[in-house]
């Protein structure tokens, strides 16, 4: 009889020592850039090529992770040339976009209201003040010469996305 | 909408990232006298990024001049590595930033490409 009373005891004990393993976590500030979305130039006419979907292209996008509000500002730069392309004898003129699209808080809209664009229009500079994950749109177009047409060949541009601590 | 960013997350797994961390390291003494040090992590979740380029700067972003094992860091798809970077001299005081940045093979021929760049900043 004592024996049958000792084995709920027993049993009671053997849970407590199973249910004392620990797991430990840290999250730290950190900045994660990840290219969501290659890009794809589309050519619409013979002397443009563009990244918009109305122009036949796919707009790159790139994913900001923010672990931590005001850590880090974001720093994005598009191309003004191209990294490698069939001989140009003319000049192409670049223009470009960048917004924050999708974003996991919509307080992150203060991203576009407050950012700041340099570099002739190819640097757009985002305080990260919210955390959170944010997309942002890249458009790209490159204009050659004055109406003239690209050669054909293949051709390669450069997104620069940068994280800088604040 | 935020289902919509939901679903983004979940389906993210293609997401290719760049990370380097931390966000503020702190210079500590070397095993060499008049050499400070500082310990970073470099994690490659980019497939089609092998190489990742260090750097130091000072607050006016010019370059300053410190020692690591490689300033080129081969690196893996999914890879973790510990950075040491070693200052001496007027490097201790005036490096501000350090940064790695992904390097980009020229056989790689998607029409756009994203190079990534992540500055620590040191406090």
């Amino acid at each position: 009889m004592k024996k049958l009373l000792l084995i709920p005891i027993l049993a009671a004990t053997a849970n407590v020592a199973g249910a004392s393993i620990p797991i430990n976590g840290f999250i730290e500030s950190k900045c994660v850039i990840q290219s969501d979305t290659p890009g794809m130039f589309g050519n619409p006419t013979v002397d443009k090529l563009s990244t918009k979907s109305a122009d036949g292209g796919v707009m790159p996008i790139i994913r900001y992770d923010i672990v931590t509000a005001s850590k880090y500002k974001a720093v994005i730069t598009t191309p003004t040339n191209f990294s490698s392309s069939p001989n140009l004898s003319d000049s192409v003129e670049w223009t470009s976009t960048t917004v924050a699209g999708q974003m996991s808080d919509s307080g992150m809209s203060v991203f576009n209201t407050d950012k700041s664009i340099y570099n002739n229009g190819h640097t757009t500079e985002f305080d990260l003040v919210k955390a959170g994950s944010v997309w942002f749109n890249v458009t790209s177009e490159a204009e050659y010469g004055y109406g003239k047409a690209f050669p054909s060949g293949n051709y390669t541009a450069l997104i620069v996305a940068e994280c800088i601590a604040k | 909408m935020r289902l919509l960013v939901l679903l983004l997350l979940l389906i993210g797994g293609y997401a290719n990232a760049h990370q380097f961390t931390p966000t503020y390291p702190k210079l500590e003494l070397s095993h060499m006298p008049g050499i400070m040090k500082a310990d970073m992590v470099l994690f490659n979740d980019r497939k089609e990024i092998r190489y990742y380029g260090v750097s130091v700067f000072d607050k006016e972003w010019n370059p300053v001049r410190f020692a690591t094992q490689s300033k080129i860091i081969p690196i893996n798809y999914k890879e973790r590595k510990y950075l040491t970077i070693y200052l001496s001299g007027k490097g201790i005081k005036k490096a501000k930033y350090i940064c790695s940045k992904s390097k980009i093979l020229t056989s790689i021929s998607t029409p756009s490409i994203v190079s990534s760049r992540i500055c620590s900043k040191l406090k």
